[in-house]
């Protein structure tokens, strides 16, 4: 479920506010989004996925509450890392991503 | 009365209303669009992350119409889904993704592929980048998108045609009513709030908006979809278990669990109610770097929740749970009743998985291939027929005096009844539909069990619903469909007494070919089954099938 809601980062665009199926977050004026009913977060990371800013952090944990670091996060690669597998961050993209996968598929053979 | 949906809201007139926001609501609205109607799309999330595929990542079966590339992909789960699919139908949703898919990649800027090498294609991009693509499309086509708006009940017109909707906008916090010439229901199935990936927003809610307007269900007894999932996430994508070994607590290798590369979820079911089972994946080439890269590639959202806790699936176990994805990747849904994708309901079109998707599926599925090239099929056929519907009303259309349906959930059923706790609503359905036992493995006396504690919860979420908040309006409907959908899948379930696809019954356990029909069901206090039949005969396999498609 969402964890993280970085304040240092988040450039408040209320992106995340907009992009979340379930609503999880409210919208702050000129503040970091609150996480206001994370109980309803499916943990599908597309708030993740469409951060600019790399901001968000939402755990593989879907049933139950984790405590996180920003600082750890940080250090681990894990801020954006959903956004820039996707292709999605800035200076990647999903299309070069795709001929890379094309490449491989013809290499090593895909049953998909 | 629900004061907070009674107070003055947006109203907007529509020759089509779409309500959902997945690809078929988005392919259907593009149709109805392409036909030169007004397009109005409603979803109770955001167009473009909502409901289980833009969480994840499916590709539609891409086929030039040629018998060698199309005949296995009809038979492949033919027998399976216990030849309830239909190879007509099969042959007109093939031909609609043929023509429609492949426009994401030029709309995205990708290169077209190329279908030269006889081949046929797969293969989709990931579902999120998909579902941008198909919003952004939405909006250039003049499509007019209402974010954050469910549905929570239609609008009947004194024929008993379905005239539109109404709902409400949670982030606005005001109602909305949209009078429309032609309905079409896309906003997905039930997955009773399991948490399975991108599932959640999947609450049954068309299913009874339908019923209610008079439309019957088919194919519920086949809900019982499950996927595995690493125990502690939400990721139900269930390709990769090919390359998977399975293990017990102590390490030794759980045989039988997948065959012929295929998952077998009643096996790995009947494990689980024993201990726990762990996977790891290194077998079938998984142990290879590249195949490692390629699969990565693949699906982002699969290693999400691996390295999110710093695991590598490759070289270490992790513990797996069977998540519910009933009728989103099962089939049942709101009963097809014509060849424009119609409902039984004048006005009312359904498309993609809040449909029944038996045409081409059966009583089986769990492959995303045939499910997407339903949701693409049955939205490109439905949003056309919509539009031409709404052309022949003309404005005539919004002059229609109009009523709302809903009932159950949204209002009281009796003056002064207490106020239900959706929470404990939830929990209780919950404990009915997800138990392996109760679910996957059917017999009379689990669904007659089942099916007396779901009507006391029909009572229950007859009381009257908290609306204090847009939050448990919604909530207070959506739970009313949950326990509706539930009543309706277990009732479908006690009726068909064989087994077949997924529907599987211990107490008879064999395919029984005088069942060989659809089951059509209903009603709300008093539920119905109606046995329709297959409207094509059993088509024979090519003999030495194997060898003739190789």
């Amino acid at each position: 479920m969402i964890e993280l809601v970085s304040e240092s980062r988040c450039i408040s665009c209320d992106k995340c506010v907009k992009v979340c199926p379930s609503n999880v977050f409210d919208s702050v004026p000129g503040a970091a989004p609150i996480v206001a009913r994370k109980e309803d977060c499916q943990t599908c990371f597309l708030c993740e996925a469409y951060c600019p800013v790399d901001a968000l952090f939402v755990a593989a944990e879907a049933h139950e509450d984790v405590q996180v670091d920003e600082a750890t996060l940080i250090a681990q690669g894990l801020l954006g890392q959903y956004r820039r597998n996707l292709g999605w961050a800035k200076g990647s993209n999903p299309i070069e991503k795709l001929n890379e996968l094309n490449e491989l598929r013809e290499r090593v053979g895909s049953p998909f | 009365m629900s004061k907070r949906l009674d107070a003055p809201g947006l109203e907007l007139n529509a020759e089509v209303l779409v309500i959902g926001g997945g690809p078929a609501a988005a392919w259907a609205a593009l149709a109805a669009a392409g036909q030169g109607a007004q397009v109005v799309v409603v979803d109770k999330g955001y167009v473009g992350t909502s409901g289980a595929y833009a969480a994840s990542t499916s590709g539609a079966k891409i086929l030039p119409p040629l018998a060698v590339l199309r005949d296995p992909v009809k038979f492949e789960r033919y027998a399976l889904g216990g030849q309830l699919a239909q190879h007509r139908w099969w042959d007109r949703l093939l031909d609609e993704t043929f023509e429609h898919a492949p426009k994401v990649w030029a709309w995205g800027g990708y290169d077209t592929p190329n279908y030269s090498d006889g081949k046929g294609y797969y293969r989709g991009l990931q579902g999120s980048e998909t579902m941008r693509i198909l919003r952004a499309q939405l909006l250039k086509s003049g499509v007019k998108i209402l974010d954050h708006s469910p549905a929570l009940e239609l609008l009947l017109d004194d024929s008993g045609a379905v005239a539109g909707a109404r709902g409400f906008q949670r982030q606005e916090d005001r109602p909305w009513t949209v009078k429309a010439a032609s309905t079409i229901l896309a906003s997905g199935g039930v997955a009773w709030l399991s948490k399975a990936l991108g599932c959640n927003t999947n609450t049954g809610d068309a299913l009874l908006q339908a019923v209610e307007a008079g439309a019957e269900l088919s194919g519920m007894e086949f809900s019982a979809h499950y996927s595995p999932a690493p125990i502690h996430s939400s990721v139900t994508k269930s390709a990769f278990y090919r390359y998977a070994t399975y293990t017990d607590k102590d390490g030794q290798e759980l045989l039988n669990l997948s065959k012929n590369g295929h998952r077998s979820t009643s096996a790995i079911a009947k494990e689980l109610l024993k201990g726990p089972v762990y996977c790891q994946l290194n077998i079938n080439g998984a142990e290879k770097p590249d195949t490692q890269r390629m699969l990565r590639l693949m699906q982002p959202n699969f290693f999400a929740a691996f390295d999110k806790i710093g695991l590598n699936p490759f070289e270490e176990r992790w513990r797996i749970t069977l998540l519910l994805e009933g009728t989103v990747r099962g089939t049942g849904g709101i009963r097809i009743a014509d060849d424009d994708c119609g409902t039984t309901v004048e006005g009312l079109y359904a498309a993609g998985d809040a449909a029944s998707r038996e045409l081409n599926c059966g009583g089986f599925t769990g492959g995303a291939g045939p499910n997407m090239t339903w949701a693409i099929g049955s939205a490109n056929i439905s949003g056309r027929a919509a539009a031409k519907r709404a052309k022949a009303l003309g404005a005539g259309a919004f002059q229609r005096k109009v009523r709302a349906v809903g009932g159950v959930g949204l209002v009281a059923g009796r003056e002064g009844a207490p106020t239900f706790d959706s929470a404990a609503v939830v929990k209780a359905v919950q404990d009915e539909v997800f138990p392996y036992d109760k679910n996957i493995f059917r017999s009379e006396g689990t669904l007659v069990d089942s099916l007396g504690k779901l009507a006391q919860l029909w009572e229950t979420v007859k009381g009257t619903p908290a609306q204090g908040t847009a939050q448990e309006l919604i909530r207070s409907r959506e739970v009313a469909g949950l326990v509706a959908a539930a009543r309706w899948s277990y009732f479908a379930g006690l009726e068909r007494k064989e087994t077949r696809g997924m529907h599987k019954r211990l107490d008879y356990p064999k395919l029984d070919p005088s069942q060989r029909h659809y089951l059509a069901v209903g009603g709300l206090d008093k539920l119905w089954t109606r046995p329709v039949p297959v409207a094509e005969e059993v088509v024979a396999e090519p003999v030495d099938f194997k060898k003739v498609y190789a």
